[in-house]
C-alpha cells in the first residue's frame, strides 16, 4: 500500500508532475524577467495543462489515429519511468539496479522519438519538417550527452545512479575535476529539451510548431508535461552526477534550481541555430570535447 | 541521413507565425533546401485609393496616414508635399523642420521595431524584447508631442499642427541620449555577436548589380552598396538645410541589412539633435485653399523602408481625382524570391523580414480569376454597385 502511494502520490506520480510544472514556471518566469517582461503567474503552467486537457482533441485527416493518441501517453510513461531511477527530491530512487543510468537516459530519449514520430505520422508539411529536425537533432546531441553522463560512471566505477551519487557526495565534485563533461551534459540537456538556441525543431517562425503542429488538447498537454518531467529528471541526473549528489531535499532543490537558473540564462543569450549548424556544433565540438575528457579520465585512472 | 529527394511545398502564409500580416509565399523545398518560391499578395486590400476620391483634400490626410501603422507620418508627408506643390503653397521653415524631425523619430521607431522582428525570426527573443522596450522611448516622445503613439497626425496641409515647446525639446534630448547609447550597443551586438552573425553573414547576398537590376529601394538597396536615398538624392522639406548622410554598406548580405539599419539609427539621432538645436522660428502653417487647382504631380519621400511614391491628380475640386500610392515593399519583395533559392528553409523568414515588408501598406489591387480556367475577370463600376456575382 505504501509502495503504491509512493509511486502515485509522493515522490513519484503527482508530486513529480507538480514539481515539473513548478520548474517550468521558474524557467518561464526567469526567462521573462531576463527579457524585461512580466512573465506568467505561478499557477500558469498548471492552468495551461488543465485547459489543454479539457479541450477537444482533433485527429487530423491522414494521421494514424491509434499512434496519434498513443504517442503522447507512451512518452509521458517513459519519462516518468525514468524518474523512478533518479534520486528525485533527494530521496532514494524507487528502483535501482546496476546499469540503471543507461536505462534512465534512454527512457528520456523516448520523448524525442515520440515527438518526432508524432510529426511524421501526419500529413502536415510543417510537422514533417519538424519531425525530421527532431530526429536530426537527436542524432547530433545524443552521443555526446550520453558520453558526458557516462563519465561519472567511469570515474565511480559503476553504472548505477545511486552508487555514482554516493561516490560523488564523498569525493570532490566532478564539476571541478570533469568540467568539460559537465558543460557537455548541460548543453546536451538543453538540446534534448529543445530550448533555445537548439529550438530549430519547433522554430515557430519557420515551421509553426514543428512536429506537434497538429496536436491539440490532451496530446499536446501530455507532450508538454513529458518535456517538463525530462527537465526535472535531467537536472536531477546532472546534479547527482556532477554536483556532488543530492543527499537530502534541501541539497536537491538548491542544486537543481541553481542548474535551472544557469540553463535559463544560457537560453537567453543566443540566436537560434540552424539545424545544420546544430549538427556541426555537436559533431565538431561536443563529441570531441566529451571524448577528450574521456581520454583524460581513462589516462588519469591508468596512472592512479 | 539523406535528405528526401521528393520536393514538396511549404506554405508561409496567408496566416503564419513568421508573418505579422497576411501575405502568401510558397517555397518548394528539397529536404531543407529551397528550390523555388512564389508570392501572392492582395490579402489586405482595403480600397483606400478609391476611398480618397470621395473625401476632401483635408480628410484624405487622415485616411492616407492610416495606410501604414508604422510609418504613418511619412504617408501624410508625401501626400501633403504633393498637394502643396499642386496648390503652389510654400510651407514655413519651422513647419518643414518639424516635419523632418517627426520623420526621423519615426525612422528610429520603425528601425527598432524591425530589429526586434528580425531578431525574433532568428530565434533571438532577448534582442526582440530589448529593442521593443527601447522603442517605447520614441513612442513616449510621440505621445508627449502629439498625444498619440501611432498615428501622430503632425501634418496638416500647409504645415504642421503641433509646435515644439522647450520642455518637449528637453524630453526628446533626454530620450535621444538613452537611444544613442542603446543604438551603439545594438551596433556592437549585430556586428560582433557570433551566433547572430552565424545566421546573417553571407546569407542572401545581393550584389550591387543585382540590387540595381531588381530595383530594390531603401535600406535593402543601401546594404548592397546602391546609394538610393531620396533624402540625399532629391532632398525635400527641411532635408536641404539639415542634410543626412546616406548610410551605405557594400557586403549585400543579411548582416549588412542589419548594420545599415542600426547605423541609420545613429544618423537619425544625430540629425534630430541638430534639428532641435537649430529649429527655425516662425509660423507653423501657411494658408491653404479649399479647392486645389487642376493638375497632376508626383511626390517622393524616403520612408523607413525606402522610396514612397505618390501620384496625385486634381480636377480643380475639393476632392482629388486620383491618388496612386506605391510603397517600398512592392519594390523589395521580388528580391526575396530571388534570394531564397538555394538557401536553407531556416533562412527564409529572416530573408523575408530582411527587406522589412509591410503587406497591408502594399496591397493595392486584387485580381479576380476564374477557378477553372485562371482567366481574369473584370468588373465595371455598374456591376460592382449592383453587387453582381461573377458574370
Amino acid at each position: 500500500m505504501t509502495e503504491v502511494l509512493a509511486l502515485l502520490i509522493f515522490p513519484g506520480g503527482i508530486a513529480l508532475l507538480l514539481a515539473a510544472l513548478l520548474y517550468e514556471w521558474i524557467n518561464r518566469k526567469l526567462a521573462a524577467r531576463l527579457q524585461n517582461r512580466v512573465g506568467p503567474r505561478w499557477f500558469q503552467p498548471l492552468a495551461d495543462l488543465v485547459k489543454l486537457l479539457a479541450k477537444e482533441e482533433i485527429i487530423p485527416q491522414g494521421a494514424q489515429p491509434v499512434l496519434f493518441d498513443l504517442l503522447p501517453i507512451v512518452s509521458l510513461a517513459a519519462v516518468t519511468t525514468a524518474a523512478l531511477y533518479t534520486p528525485l527530491f533527494g530521496l532514494a530512487p524507487a528502483g535501482s539496479f546496476p546499469g540503471d543510468l543507461i536505462v534512465a537516459v534512454y527512457l528520456l530519449s523516448v520523448l524525442s522519438l515520440c515527438t518526432s514520430l508524432a510529426g511524421l505520422i501526419t500529413d502536415d508539411r510543417y510537422a514533417l519538417v519538424g519531425g525530421l529536425r527532431v530526429l536530426t537533432q537527436l542524432f547530433s546531441y545524443e552521443a555526446p550527452f550520453l558520453l558526458a553522463l557516462l563519465l561519472p560512471a567511469l570515474v565511480a566505477g559503476s553504472w548505477q545512479i545511486s552508487v555514482i551519487a554516493a561516490y560523488t557526495s564523498e569525493h570532490t565534485w566532478l564539476l571541478l575535476t570533469q568540467p568539460v563533461g559537465f558543460v557537455v551534459a548541460v548543453i546536451g540537456l538543453m538540446g534534448k529539451l529543445e530550448l533555445p538556441p537548439f529550438d530549430a525543431p519547433e522554430a515557430h517562425t519557420e515551421i509553426v510548431a514543428g512536429s506537434l503542429t497538429e496536436y491539440s488538447g490532451r496530446g499536446l498537454a501530455l507532450f508538454r508535461l513529458s518535456r517538463n518531467v525530462v527537465l526535472i529528471v535531467g537536472l536531477t541526473l546532472i546534479a547527482a552526477l556532477y554536483l556532488g549528489g543530492v543527499a537530502n531535499p534541501l541539497l536537491f532543490f538548491a542544486k537543481t534550481l541553481l542548474l535551472l537558473v544557469g540553463v535559463t540564462i544560457a537560453q537567453m543569450l543566443f540566436a537560434r541555430l540552424r539545424i545544420d549548424q546544430t549538427v556541426g556544433l555537436w559533431w565538431r565540438f561536443g563529441v570531441l570535447l566529451a571524448l577528450g575528457q574521456w581520454l583524460l579520465t581513462l589516462l588519469g585512472k591508468a596512472v592512479a | 541521413m539523406t535528405a528526401p529527394t521528393k520536393q514538396f511545398t511549404i506554405p508561409i502564409g496567408p496566416q503564419h507565425p513568421a508573418l505579422k500580416e497576411p501575405g502568401f509565399f510558397e517555397f518548394t523545398v528539397e529536404g531543407e533546401t529551397v528550390v523555388g518560391a512564389t508570392v501572392r499578395l492582395g490579402y489586405a486590400h482595403r480600397g483606400i485609393e478609391k476611398a480618397t476620391e470621395s473625401r476632401t483634400w483635408v480628410q484624405n490626410l487622415y485616411l492616407l496616414e492610416r495606410i501604414c501603422g508604422i510609418c504613418s507620418h511619412i504617408h501624410a508627408l508625401a501626400y501633403a508635399l504633393g498637394v502643396e506643390k499642386l496648390a503652389g503653397v510654400t510651407v514655413p521653415p519651422r513647419a518643414q523642420a518639424i516635419r523632418e524631425l517627426t520623420a526621423e523619430l519615426e525612422r528610429i521607431h520603425s528601425h527598432l521595431l524591425w530589429l526586434g522582428v528580425a531578431a525574433h525570426e532568428a530565434g533571438f527573443d532577448t534582442l526582440f524584447m530589448y529593442s521593443w522596450r527601447d522603442r517605447e522611448t520614441v513612442m513616449d516622445i510621440f505621445e508627449q508631442f502629439s498625444g498619440s503613439r501611432v498615428h501622430h497626425s503632425v501634418n496638416t496641409l500647409g504645415g504642421v499642427k503641433f509646435d515644439l515647446t522647450p520642455e518637449l525639446s528637453d524630453a526628446i534630448h533626454q530620450g535621444l541620449d538613452y537611444l544613442d547609447e542603446r543604438a551603439r550597443y545594438y551596433l556592437d551586438l549585430v556586428q560582433n555577436d557570433p551566433m547572430l552573425s552565424g545566421r546573417t553573414r553571407n546569407i542572401g547576398v545581393m550584389t550591387e548589380a543585382d540590387a540595381a537590376r531588381l530595383g530594390v529601394v531603401g535600406p535593402t538597396a543601401r546594404a548592397s552598396g546602391v546609394l538610393r536615398d531620396l533624402r540625399v538624392e532629391a532632398p525635400y522639406s527641411a532635408y536641404v538645410n539639415f542634410p543626412v548622410q546616406a548610410v551605405v554598406e557594400t557586403a549585400g548580405d543579411l548582416h549588412a541589412r542589419f548594420v545599415v539599419r542600426v547605423r541609420e539609427l545613429l544618423e537619425s539621432i544625430r540629425v534630430i539633435r541638430l534639428l532641435l538645436d537649430g529649429l527655425p522660428t516662425g509660423d507653423l502653417q501657411a494658408r491653404m485653399p479649399r479647392k486645389i487647382p487642376a493638375g497632376e504631380t508626383i511626390s517622393r519621400v524616403e520612408a523607413p523602408r525606402g522610396e514612397l511614391f505618390y501620384f496625385i491628380k486634381s480636377a480643380g475640386g475639393d476632392m482629388p481625382e486620383r491618388i496612386k500610392v506605391r510603397t517600398p515593399t512592392l519594390c523589395n519583395l521580388a528580391s526575396v524570391l530571388e534570394l531564397s533559392r538555394g538557401r536553407q528553409l531556416a533562412d527564409i523568414p529572416m530573408l523575408l523580414v530582411g527587406v522589412d515588408p509591410c503587406f497591408s501598406c502594399n496591397d493595392r489591387m486584387v485580381t479576380i480569376c476564374r477557378v477553372e480556367s485562371g482567366e481574369r475577370v473584370d468588373f465595371t463600376w455598374d456591376q460592382l454597385r449592383r453587387k453582381e456575382s461573377i458574370p
